[in-house]
């Protein structure tokens, strides 16, 4: 229980953290930084609105601390502004609706690519040296070294452009109605798997190697030996014994993988033209939306958060001496 | 000199090499190889591979090829200063906090699990973005002053066992200064860490640099592979037909992370025998299996 208060209490930190950046990054920046922020608004914007976002921002006439705790303030009351581009559409939303698609492309493509590269893994290690060792691993370090934007360029030009097996882009048919039927639902499976092969294509190699490497380390410990002395079959050993516990290290490393995982999906969401994140994101750069841009690093940041904090639920669930600490 | 022999004889270390050589040698002879200069129209908007131009031009009538090998001293250079950048700053806190201990050690530690939860691509998508049109230069940069994490991580873990090895403790009794500990006595025993640090450095710093470039953040006037792919993408190369524009710097891109990728994983190899697959360690199983039959 402690462990995890203990990492709640360093998660708010980091969460502050990034808040910060977002405070000072535009009032650091040469100029005027409410020019900066609010340059693309032009006159769309009616000065009432205007001043109600400069408001959010902590743009008020006061010191530098109280310009950050109205900041603050309003960060943590869930205001993190309007976008300029779609006003009056709180970023919130704009943002909360984009990352549902994120999170279900990210959330599916790293359980697949995560259970994929375990086992490629474990297969490997268990016989390494050998022809399957050499293929497994020089594909997961082919498929972990090329850019998530090459792959989905690719993977779109076969498969979308000239194949034309699966749509260029969209989540779904967009004369198909959003409901909870097959029609859309099929749609959106049918849409979704290009982006989804991608993401699975540039993940699986990392956690492939990270497994494999765990493995091998563990393969020459005694009580592997001694598994193997008791005259336990040899899937017994490598999966009961060697696998469990090299799996430890790899969850972990799951962790800190989020990160990239989180910027390859952005990136294969642009390209597929996907309405996730990334998506959004790359209209709001293009237009300078700012609001929309800064609100995008504390959902992120929050999103990055829950996992790690997930992952440290499952650490405890998988290491039994954290139970007691 | 040990461990480039020794990288020389691991195969996957050999390709790698080979491969990092060739784009070396290209980016620096890159006006030799072509007549074409990489920001002039030397033809007609996309035009298809032919022998005139050997990779077609690009919807502003470019050549493809020339923007290709003069971009590729852009990803170079980007990824190695940034790559260097990163290595030096998670090397130097790594070793001071493993080494250190003590209130040191926690600040440092504090700071690096602090940035290593803080996602890296949006947080380099705010910095750039305020930075305006970043030229690669400025990439470089922010890339050094924002992914050194991981490498603090790594670094300050080993750096915490060799602290406890009879020669650091025996330097110690000597009354040696800790800068020159630091530096010649665990130094030179992490240079297997530090060089998969480095290179797993590079790699990032390369695919991030496309990133951002083709997300739009770059100077558009700069010749790299990651605007080739922005410009492309923008004049919908590949709706149009136009696969040479996206597929050339996506090659070149994936040569290079391959290139990168077979060298790091030799050295971990290394670095790491119990990894190494081939050679020896073979040649020892078929020996003992041998052995085992003759009994």
């Amino acid at each position: 229980m402690a462990f995890l208060l203990r990492r709640l209490a360093f998660y708010l930190a980091a969460f502050l953290v990034a808040a910060t950046i977002n405070f000072f990054l535009p009032r650091l920046m040469p100029g005027d930084p409410i020019e900066i922020m609010f340059a693309s608004a032009g006159a769309e914007l009616s000065l009432e609105n205007l001043n109600a976002l400069k408001l959010t921002f902590g743009f008020i006439d006061a010191p530098l601390h109280e310009q950050y705790f109205a900041y603050l303030q309003s960060v943590f009351t869930g205001d993190l502004g309007r976008s300029i581009k779609y006003f009056p559409l709180p970023v919130t939303e704009l943002l909360g609706r984009a990352l549902l698609w994120t999170l279900g492309l990210m959330g599916i493509a790293t359980i697949i690519s995560f259970t994929l590269g375990s086992f490629l893994g474990i297969f490997a290690a268990w016989r390494r040296g050998r022809l399957v060792d050499s293929v497994i691993s020089l594909g997961a370090i082919f498929s972990s070294s090329v850019p998530a934007v090459v792959v989905s360029l690719i993977m779109l030009f076969i498969f979308g452009y000239t194949l034309r097996w699966f749509p260029n882009g969209y989540a779904a048919n967009p004369l198909i109605d959003p409901a909870w039927n097959w029609t859309y639902i099929s749609s959106v499976l049918y849409h979704g798997t290009l982006p989804m092969l991608t993401l699975v294509f540039v993940l699986t190699g990392g956690f492939g190697v990270t497994m494999r490497n765990n493995m091998i380390n563990l393969l020459g410990e005694d009580y592997i030996v001694m598994a193997r002395a008791k005259g336990l079959s040899d899937n017994n050993v490598m999966l009961w014994y060697a696998a469990r516990n090299a799996l430890l290290p790899t969850v972990s490393s799951l962790a800190i993988a989020i990160g990239t995982i989180l910027g390859g999906s952005l990136v294969t969401e642009v390209v597929f033209n996907y309405p996730g994140l990334g998506n959004t994101l790359y209209q709001a750069i293009i237009a300078r939306d700012y609001p929309v841009i800064q609100g995008q690093l504390l959902i992120m940041t929050a999103a990055m958060l829950i996992s790690n904090f997930v992952v440290d639920l499952s650490y405890v669930l998988l290491d039994p001496r954290l139970k007691k600490a | 000199m040990k461990l480039l022999r020794q990288l020389l004889n691991n195969k996957k270390a050999l390709v790698g090499l080979i491969i990092l050589t060739i784009i070396v040698l290209v980016a620096i002879f890159a006006p030799l190889l072509t007549e074409y200069s990489p920001t002039r129209r030397v033809g007609r908007p996309h035009q298809a591979p032919s022998w005139d131009h050997w990779m077609g031009t690009t919807r502003l009538g470019h050549d493809v090829f020339s923007r290709l090998v003069h971009g590729a001293r852009v990803s170079l250079a980007v990824g190695f200063g940034a790559g260097l950048l990163i290595t030096v700053i998670g090397t130097v806190l790594g070793i001071i906090a493993g080494y250190k201990g003590g209130v040191v050690d926690e600040v440092i530690n504090f700071f690096t699990n602090m940035v290593l939860v803080i996602p890296n691509l949006p947080l380099l998508l705010v910095l750039a973005a305020f930075i305006g049109q970043a030229s690669p230069m400025v990439i470089a940069i922010i890339l050094g002053f924002t992914s050194w994490a991981w490498g603090v991580r790594v670094t300050r873990s080993e750096t915490l066992s060799i602290r406890q090895r009879d020669f650091v403790k025996s330097a110690e009794m000597l009354g040696e200064p800790s800068w020159r500990i630091m530096l010649f006595e665990i130094f030179p025993n992490l240079i297997s860490i530090v060089g998969i640090n480095f290179i797993g450095s590079v790699i990032f710093a390369v695919i991030t640099e496309a990133t951002l470039e083709f997300l739009g953040l770059g100077d558009p006037n700069t010749v790299s592979w990651g605007i080739m792919l922005y410009n492309a993408q923008n004049s919908a190369a590949l709706s149009v037909g136009a696969w040479w524009d996206i597929l050339a710097p996506c090659f070149a891109l994936a040569f290079l992370g391959l290139g990168l990728a077979l060298l790091n994983f030799a050295i971990d190899e290394i670095a790491n025998p119990r990894l190494r697959t081939g050679g020896m360690l073979n040649r020892w199983t078929r020996m003992v299996r041998i052995g085992e039959g003759k009994l």
